[in-house]
């Protein structure tokens, strides 16, 4: 049934937004596609598009509350990040979380917040060719 | 520039509207809403504000957890509808019933949910943002317990649209209540629950957490100080935060540690936060909250 409900969004996604070009970086459907992929358990709250084409770094940001875990996920080209690295950051801009581990490209995080707050979703670009790719957040107690 | 833009997409959406008048004159009120926020406003800036706020989901999720009994009487009647016959009303109810509605889900009390369902189109259709409110799957979806994560995705997704595609169309005002009327709906409902179980101190404290949260609402509301009814809501918010003022947050950082399980960088999160909360504040933070929630839904 839920597999039913992503395809009819996937479609409807498709059919309201134009075709890109070859210079495009069609970062809602990746970010569509990251939603099933959250971790059983986990409600979706929020999907991210995450274009870099143009940019250094895409941020969002988010107020995680204390006994909440997140769960952030990263889709992009292949069935790697494609370089892609999620960061997480408090309010004083301490990075208290990040995708990728002793050079290793890592496609999720779980960060089960110990401290409410505003929260930074940054996302970075390792590898020249990529730039383009999508992300969900979701949560469970 | 801007205004060029809006014309434009007004007219667009004027041309592909299905000729209701009702629906135009709606779209026009939302315009002229736009006209009245404040200049040199910088939308991206709001944007991103509305995007931190977080979903009243994880209250409700929340409330089910501690064990709190189900408690429609807490909730916005759907009967109320015919009395919110101005924008400003349609978009802050559009946000209490979207809460009300999730709180039914999460208690699994679907056929609650659909009169909520019914009330949520019927706004968002006089809003003109009824397109992105999937009903009949909402609806196929509420028919069965077994739905609850679909029905939760698919809710939660035809919201997001909604605020993306309101503050697309620069009407970021109908968002900011559509958003604020979620939050202070979930905070009465919190509120009640924590007068209900006075010895449950996480709900405590997550009232006196909400004071990171008011203050993002008050900071959009700062941008649209020319509207009346907007300016008249932030006035009583302010009062809300005098209560708040006497909460205190204190957070203390400390590095996360990580470790990789089937993948997924597990964090451990060191960091902490201590909420300072009396029973009086929170008794205080109700009765302020649930005054304003009586003007909104009245």
């Amino acid at each position: 049934m839920k597999k039913l409900v992503f395809a009819l969004l996937c479609l409807s996604s498709l059919g309201m937004s134009p075709a890109p070009d070859d210079q495009e970086c069609n970062s809602e459907n990746f970010a569509t596609a990251c939603i099933p992929k959250l971790a059983t358990g986990f409600n979706f709250l929020k999907s991210y598009k995450v274009d870099g084409l143009a940019k250094d770094k895409v941020e969002y940001s988010y107020v995680f509350t204390k006994g909440t875990q997140y769960m952030i996920n990263l889709c992009a080209n292949g069935a790697a990040t494609d370089g892609i690295v999620v960061s997480i950051f408090d309010k004083e801009r301490n990075k208290v979380a990040t995708s990728k581990v002793n050079g290793q490209f890592i496609s999720a995080i779980a960060y089960p917040c110990n401290a409410t707050g505003i929260y930074y979703i940054q996302y970075t670009f390792d590898e020249p060719s990529g730039h383009c790719g999508g992300s969900a957040l979701g949560f469970k107690r | 520039m801007k205004l060029f833009v809006i014309g434009v997409a007004a007219a667009l959406l004027v041309s592909c509207s299905s000729g209701k008048k009702p629906d135009d004159e709606a779209f026009l009120q939302s315009l002229e809403k736009d006209a009245s926020a404040g200049p040199g406003v910088d939308e991206e800036v709001i944007n991103a504000i509305l995007e931190q706020i977080p979903s009243p989901l994880e209250i409700s999720v929340l409330l089910k957890e501690s064990g709190s009994k189900y408690a429609p009487e807490m909730l916005n009647s759907s009967n109320n509808l015919p009395r919110y016959n101005s924008n400003y009303k349609k978009a802050l109810n559009l946000g209490i019933y979207g809460t009300d509605l999730g709180y039914t889900n999460i208690f699994g009390r679907n056929q609650d949910g659909i009169k909520y369902i019914s009330s949520i189109k019927s706004l968002a259709d006089e809003l003109n943002i009824g397109q992105f409110f999937d009903t009949p799957t909402i609806v196929r979806l509420a028919a069965n317990s077994k739905n609850l994560d679909s029905l939760l995705l698919v809710t939660t997704l035809n919201f997001n649209h909604i605020n993306h595609y309101l503050q697309s169309q620069s009407r970021d005002n109908l968002s900011v209540l559509l958003l604020t009327g979620g939050w202070l709906e979930a905070m009465q409902i919190t509120c009640q629950t924590a007068a209900k179980n006075p010895g449950n101190k996480e709900l405590q404290e997550k009232i006196g957490e909400q004071k990171i949260i008011l203050e993002q609402i008050l900071l959009l509301f700062s941008f649209y100080e020319s509207d009346q009814n907007m300016a008249a809501l932030k006035a009583d918010l302010e009062k809300l935060k005098d209560a708040y003022d006497k909460v205190e947050i204190s957070y203390t950082y400390k590095e996360s540690t990580m470790e990789i399980i089937d993948g997924v960088a597990v964090i451990k999160d060191n960091s902490t936060t201590s909420i300072n909360i009396t029973p009086e504040n929170v008794e205080e933070i109700k009765n302020i909250t649930n005054s304003i929630r009586e003007k909104v839904i009245s």
